[in-house]
């Protein structure tokens, strides 16, 4: 349906903008154009008048009074393709008692190039018309001694150079979104493939997912469909059901292979396709745990920037000694050694994290962050990034997928040592009453700031009232003290 | 059946616990930033005001990727009729 709506909204853009080429050639490129078309249809035009030109000489030899007046003829023949700058509004008159003339009577179709120039330039705006005319003009009236084929070539090589400088930029553009959109459909192809292999491997009957959770799918029932399409390059995967947890939500942010120009971008700054697991662990079935594991320039840039592992989780240099432990490559920060140890198990070292295994199943592994202290809605969730690989070896995965299911049965199942569980608790109340003080902090500032801004209305209030009431105190001492001195005048004036 | 599956041990499924799926509803504040949209008004507006012909045809090519890169048809219609104009 959504893609329905939006492939008929893509080709509703495709159409409007091919519409809208023609629409805009013109618009933008009115001067080009309109020179080009006026030289063309000009050129018959002089060569009629070069051609009386040279008939000129016969005619001069055989009359004697005449040369002057076919001299001028041959001008205002020139002049004529500009009717709307010429004094004259009416350029016909001229030309006809001219043609009167027995022996200009070849000039016949001069007059019908009269009429014709002027229905041609009816529609076209006034103050184009000398800009477009007079190089024309001077040019033909200037090469009239040259010979027409020279002229020719020369105007044909200058329309030549025009048409390919003006029509480079549509031709590159044009073919530029063609590709955009035949890459659209392709990348957009290649993205659902990418999508829908990683679906059937891990999400289809028999398989890891199915095993693990008893609802699949973004959908209600059971027919629900595994994949929820979000723009063309993000896809989402929901599970539920099963025990320590609330749901599972899988992010595959896919490299935006539909979009050409971020393809050649990537090209440049290469990126990876990206799966996020969302696990969302019940309140009351993980323990205080915070920690996170990644390649090791990336759990340094984490641990300072994540806030939760900023506060509560150190990175772990040295390992417990007796213990083996993850690849060198890899960072571990936690809230305690004990947690790391515990929660880097045997089996998670030779399936994975180990120095054998992580060469051979560990290419993918992005980042693991498990913390009971999520800012956010759900307060404890594990999260896990790997990398996907290419459709056809999807299956290169499947160790890392499995990482998920069994560290969430882990963590469900993990309690942490009394000692340990008291450390973290006085840190989580330290945190807590932080964040308290913090939260009253800011309140109180906020407080405060109301006060002092009532304040300062009140102060402001008090102050015009002040003034006021000033001023009527004023008003009224002067009315007794006039009421004082009246009565005395008008007693003296009663009586 | 699933609910002998999830009196079993080793069965982890528990089908009484599951929530559909409920999807976040985002704000269209956190939506990352379409940046083509943007770039694309920019050069419709320096096409239209300095009759640039390129600047007009870049837009049209990055008002394409927005369109190409929009996640739901109803916020981003209004900025792409933005931009077409």
């Amino acid at each position: 349906m959504k893609s329905h709506s939006l492939l008929s909204l893509f080709l509703s853009l495709l159409i409007f903008s091919l519409s809208f080429t023609p629409l805009l050639a013109p618009d933008s490129h009115f001067e080009g154009f309109d020179a080009e078309d006026d030289v063309v249809e000009d050129e018959p035009v002089d060569l009629d008048s070069l051609h009386r030109v040279t008939d000129l000489p016969l005619t001069q030899s055989e009359s004697t009074s005449s040369p002057p007046i076919t001299t001028t003829t041959t001008t205002t023949n020139l002049d004529s393709p500009d009717p709307q700058s010429d004094p004259d509004p009416n350029p016909n008159p001229n030309p006809t008692p001219i043609s009167s003339d027995p022996q200009l009577k070849p000039s016949a179709p001069t007059t019908s190039f009269d009429y014709w120039d002027e229905d041609e330039f009816e529609g076209l705006p006034v103050h184009q018309q000398p800009q477009l005319e007079t190089p024309a003009v001077t040019e033909s009236a200037a090469s009239t001694d040259q010979t027409p084929d020279t002229k020719m070539t020369e105007e044909a090589k200058n329309v030549a150079v025009l048409k390919k400088n003006s029509y480079t930029v549509e031709i590159v553009c044009v073919t530029f979104l063609i590709m955009f959109i035949i890459n659209y459909f392709t990348g957009k192809r290649e993205n659902e493939n990418l999508a829908l292999a990683w679906a059937t491997k891990f999400a289809t009957k028999d398989s890891i997912f199915e095993k693990n959770f008893s609802l699949l799918g973004v959908g209600e029932g059971d027919d629900s469909p595994l994949l929820l399409k979000e723009g063309q390059n993000v896809f989402k995967f929901y599970a539920s059901g099963r025990r320590y947890c609330s749901g599972l939500l899988a992010t595959m942010e896919l490299k935006g292979r539909h979009d050409l120009i971020s393809r050649l971008y990537n090209l440049v700054v290469p990126c990876k396709d990206e799966i996020t697991f969302e696990v969302y662990m019940n309140d009351d079935s993980m323990d205080h745990v915070v920690f996170a594991m990644a390649k090791k320039k990336t759990a340094k840039i984490m641990q300072k920037e994540v806030r939760d592992l900023n506060k509560f989780a150190g990175l772990i240099t040295a390992p417990p000694a007796p213990k083996k432990w993850v690849v060198e490559d890899l960072g571990v920060a936690s809230e305690s050694r004990e947690v790391a140890g515990d929660l880097i198990t045997e089996a998670v070292l030779d399936q994975v994290f180990g120095d054998k295994a992580f060469e051979k199943y560990g290419k993918g592994f992005i980042s693991m962050h498990f913390s009971d202290q999520h800012p956010g809605t759900h307060r404890k969730m594990l999260l896990f990034k790997f990398a996907l690989p290419d459709a056809n070896n999807i299956g290169d995965m499947s160790r890392l997928v499995a990482l998920v299911p069994y560290y969430i049965d882990l963590i469900g199942r993990y309690k942490l040592s009394p000692q340990a569980r008291s450390k973290t608790e006085a840190a989580r109340q330290k945190a807590a009453q932080e964040a308290y003080k913090e939260l009253q902090n800011a309140r109180q500032e906020a407080l405060q700031k109301k006060k002092a801004e009532r304040r300062k209305m009140m102060e402001e209030a008090e102050a015009k009232l002040s003034a006021e009431a000033i001023r009527r105190k004023d008003a009224k001492e002067r009315a007794r003290q006039m009421k004082k001195g009246m009565p005395r005048v008008k007693m003296t004036r009663a009586h | 059946m699933s609910s002998h599956n999830s009196a079993s041990a080793n069965d982890p499924r528990q089908p009484s616990t599951a929530k559909p799926f409920v999807a976040t509803p985002v704000a269209p504040q956190e939506l990352p930033i379409d940046y083509a949209g943007f770039i694309a008004v920019v050069f419709g507006i320096v096409g239209v005001m300095f009759r640039y012909k390129i600047c007009s045809w870049l837009a049209i090519i990055f008002c394409a990727q927005s369109l190409s890169n929009m996640r739901n048809i109803e916020t981003d219609l209004k900025q792409i009729s933005m931009a077409m104009m």
